[in-house]
């Protein structure tokens, strides 16, 4: 009887996958806690997040404000919580619309082929030559800060991303036997595509569209902290860094470094579940 | 004396599933053995063995000396003396394992500078001898040449120079000609034959192919769930099986029963009347001999191709097949059998010529609705490989019911119930209509592609190597399933095949075609007992049997001028 030292293996092999799962339930319990705040925020937070108190300014961690107060003696875990509102709402908004978008796009791309397939590919190219953030300031200098114009331009500049792996995959789907099958039975080509190849390669495209959640949240946020996204006094992680600046020189840090770590925090949550997700349903296609 | 001796040996991986139970053969010197079973029956895992590549985390159990020396456990030191210079592999896809970006020379000298320390030109000599030793044409010019600019059968010749590098005493070789046409394996058995008797190696040959194991081998071994279930000498297991398992294996291989002046092997016909070949098939309906159900005429596709030049996939091909009648595409890879079924059920358009099924022109692509449902009436398809025909998020039953619906206006009850009557015709239950594909075995999932077919109820079936995927029992299983649909419905086939002992069980007329052209048409048995083509005869002299000649062969081969 002779025993393979493959014992020695598994549990080599076995902490790693421990330390990958451990990750993944961490961060998904970070993004639940920012959910939760955000849903329940006025309930939760224990003052209004625009209450002004001049008597304690730059208070600092207390027992009444536990983060410490602003400028204004406004508390800061109450505007973070609120915070929390608008830092998920817009990267929903525009990974929602872009995959929507890009998904169609791709569909009709790869489908068609031909010369449908070039001029959107030469569209995407001149997307892709535009960074998302520059495409946001753009939409804000024709349309008005706030936050609609770069959600929109946003949804825009990330749509060419999910296109690309939809026209491939969609591509590959074409040519298989499963496909000729239908064409055979006598069903439509539109039908085809739509109601069989794109179910296929949705929960693939899906869960890839999930890694752009933390960038769209952190170009967001550099928008407010630019002053030209969400607009004061509304409560937001980048704009809160950005009124923060002038305190920074008297010593005051927490109201600037507090919203600049939630943001690495919640980023890096989210790529982590993205990149943990489309591994499980992707087959590991690399972003 | 004996070169490899495994005895009694078991693995089980970590679940504890056991995929290998007292598996014990032995190779001598010299010796060829063959090592026979079906998909899952665990012949590659022990071959795999002797060179030390169990799968991750298995536990095992016996023992598997080569050369007198233990292999199980064995350092990873010694396994690698082992791969050096007691034994080679040749694997079944010879495309899969040569590094597409590199030289055909680079593959071949790699192990003869780095292991042997060899120079440059003294391991380039030695590579030109050995692809001289495989009988390549042009070693020398091969030697500057890509994968990609050699054929199938080149490139395996290559794999092989490649496992001789090391001058092994013992050569395992796992199902190396089934990814070949009949004529190029014929070759390589050869070539495989003649390096095992000059270099006086011993020979392990997987294959699921009983007719090739007895054609070549000395001795073999008929494995099954991971466990031998007969061993003896080739021939007479294949003629005389004692075993239930190998017998019913045996039954259920198509054979070209009788061929040329050999007078008629007559194999296992005795024990299983299954096996018997189909050739006259009772019709419930008259056959209309005036006007045929599938009409051909001289159509014609060339493909033109951005800087190449245009390929010729059918030239003129005419085919006929009366109501109820089955017709076999006989046919090497590259013949244009494909091309011309995708043309039929309207995947392709002909370049010239007509296609008329039961009287009507149906040459064009459907475009509209109305000619979609049209054509899809007339002609319906099963597809090569049920792994790939099937959607597979899209379970049995309702694949079957979007086409009934499509083309009927049934309400959702009548369409379950036309649905089960169909599953069930093809030998399928209930239960198998809320399964996806993935959980349904390869025959299963055939069964469901030809239920699906027969849904609109066509007037003709085209199967495009409908089988070549499927083990041989599955196999017998499912020509036995459109035998017995032909009987009920007067079904007209169409049944494009590689294969001539398949063809022989299922079709009474047969067409052979070769680089897009028919070469030969007739009554199948005639077809095989008497072939007038020469390519048809080639075609025949290479399926291999028990009494093979392969030097008479590879005569042939180079007189006939075979295209790569």
């Amino acid at each position: 009887m002779t025993a393979t030292p493959t014992l020695a293996l598994e549990v080599l092999r076995a902490p790693r996958v421990h330390r990958a799962d451990a990750a993944f339930v961490v961060s998904l319990g970070v993004v639940a806690l920012m959910t939760l705040a955000a849903v329940f925020a006025p309930w939760i937070a224990p003052y209004d997040p625009d209450q002004v108190d001049l008597s304690a300014v730059y208070s600092g961690p207390t027992a009444a404000h536990w983060l410490g107060t602003d400028a204004l003696g406004r508390d800061l875990l109450s505007r973070m919580i609120f915070g929390a509102r608008t830092a998920l709402l817009g990267p929903l908004i525009v990974v929602v619309s872009s995959t929507i978008l890009g998904i169609l796009l791709g569909l009709l791309a790869g489908w068609r082929g031909g010369w449908i397939d070039a001029v959107l590919g030469r569209v995407f190219d001149v997307v892709f030559a535009f960074p998302a953030l520059l495409i946001a300031i753009m939409a804000v200098a024709l349309f008005g800060k706030g936050l609609v114009a770069p959600v929109i331009a946003m949804s825009i500049a990330y749509a060419p991303f999910v296109a690309r792996l939809t026209r491939s995959l969609v591509t590959s789907e074409r040519s298989r036997p499963y496909v000729s099958a239908y064409r055979v039975q006598g069903f439509s080509g539109g039908w085809i595509a739509t109601r069989r190849v794109l179910p296929n390669v949705t929960p693939i495209v899906g869960a890839q569209s999930t890694l752009n959640f933390g960038y769209v949240l952190a170009e967001l946020a550099a928008l407010s902290f630019l002053g030209l996204g969400v607009q004061a006094p509304t409560a937001d992680w980048g704009a809160m860094i950005n009124e923060a600046q002038a305190g920074l020189l008297g010593g005051h840090f927490l109201p600037a470094i507090v919203p600049a770590v939630a943001v690495v925090i919640v980023v890096v949550a989210v790529n982590v579940i993205g990149e943990e997700v489309s591994d499980r349903i992707g087959g590991g296609i690399p972003a | 004396m004996t070169l490899l001796d495994i005895s009694d040996y078991t693995l089980d991986l970590p679940d504890g599933t056991r995929l290998l139970d007292g598996v014990s053969l032995t190779v001598a010197v010299g010796e060829t053995v063959g090592l026979v079973g079906e998909s899952g029956s665990g012949k590659s895992l022990t071959a795999r063995s002797v060179l030390g590549m169990q799968p991750r985390g298995a536990t095992t159990g016996g023992s598997v000396r080569l050369d007198g020396r233990e292999v199980l456990g064995a350092p990873a030191g010694d396994l690698l003396a082992v791969r050096r210079s007691s034994a080679g592999m040749v694997f079944q896809d010879p495309r899969a394992g040569i590094n597409p970006m590199r030289t055909i020379g680079d593959h071949l000298t790699e192990t003869l500078r780095l292991v042997d320390g060899r120079s440059k030109s003294d391991a380039e000599a030695r590579a030109v001898e050995l692809l001289r030793a495989v009988r390549l044409p042009r070693p020398e010019d091969h030697l500057r040449q890509y994968p990609h600019e050699l054929s199938g059968g080149m490139l395996q010749r290559v794999m092989i120079a490649g496992a001789l590098t090391s001058s092994p005493r013992l050569l395992i070789c796992d199902e190396p000609t089934t990814a070949l046409d009949v004529t190029t394996q014929a070759e390589i058995i050869s070539v495989l034959g003649e390096q095992r008797a000059t270099r006086g190696m011993g020979m392990l040959f997987i294959t699921h192919d009983l007719n090739l194991a007895a054609s070549i081998c000395d001795r073999v071994y008929v494995m099954n769930a991971g466990r031998v279930e007969e061993e003896g000498d080739a021939r007479r297991v294949f003629r005389n099986p004692q075993a239930a398992y190998t017998r019913r294996l045996v039954a259920a291989t198509p054979t070209i029963a009788s061929i040329g002046p050999l007078g008629p092997v007559v194999i296992g016909e005795a024990t299983d009347a299954a096996s018997a070949p189909r050739s006259v098939v009772e019709l419930p309906r008259a056959v209309d001999a005036e006007a045929p159900m599938l009409d051909v005429r001289s159509i014609a596709k060339t493909y033109h191709l951005h800087g190449k030049p245009p390929v010729r996939a059918v030239v003129d091909a005419s085919i006929e097949i009366p109501l109820g009648s089955a017709l076999a595409v006989v046919g090497e890879s590259g013949s244009g059998k494909s091309t011309l079924a995708r043309m039929i059920v309207g995947l392709e358009s002909a370049d010239t010529g007509e296609i008329l099924v039961d009287g009507v022109v149906r040459t064009a692509m459907p475009r509209r609705r109305a000619e979609r449902l049209a054509h899809s009436r007339s002609v319906q398809m099963v597809f090569q490989d049920p792994y790939l025909s099937l959607d597979p998020r899209i379970s049995a039953g309702r694949a079957i019911e979007d086409t009934l619906r499509l083309h009927s206006t049934l309400t959702s009850r009548d369409a379950r119930t036309r649905v089960l009557d169909l599953l069930e015709q093809v030998g399928l239950g209930e239960r198998h209509a809320t399964a996806v594909p993935r959980t349904l075995s390869g025959g299963q999932r055939q069964r469901v592609a030809i239920a699906r077919a027969l849904a609109v109820e066509p007037d003709v079936l085209v199967m495009d190597e409908a089988t070549s995927a499927l083990d041989v029992s599955v196999q017998a299983q499912v020509l036995d399933l459109v035998a017995g649909i032909r009987r009920e419905r007067g079904l007209t086939v169409l049944f494009i095949s590689h294969d001539l002992a398949v063809v022989r069980r299922v079709c009474e007329q047969t067409v052979v075609m070769r680089s897009g052209e028919i070469v030969e048409r007739g009554a199948t048995a005639t077809l095989l007992e008497r072939p007038r083509h020469p390519y048809t005869r080639l075609l025949l002299d290479s399926v291999p049997r028990p009494d093979w000649d392969l030097d008479a062969l590879a005569a042939i081969d180079r007189t006939e001028g075979v295209p790569a």
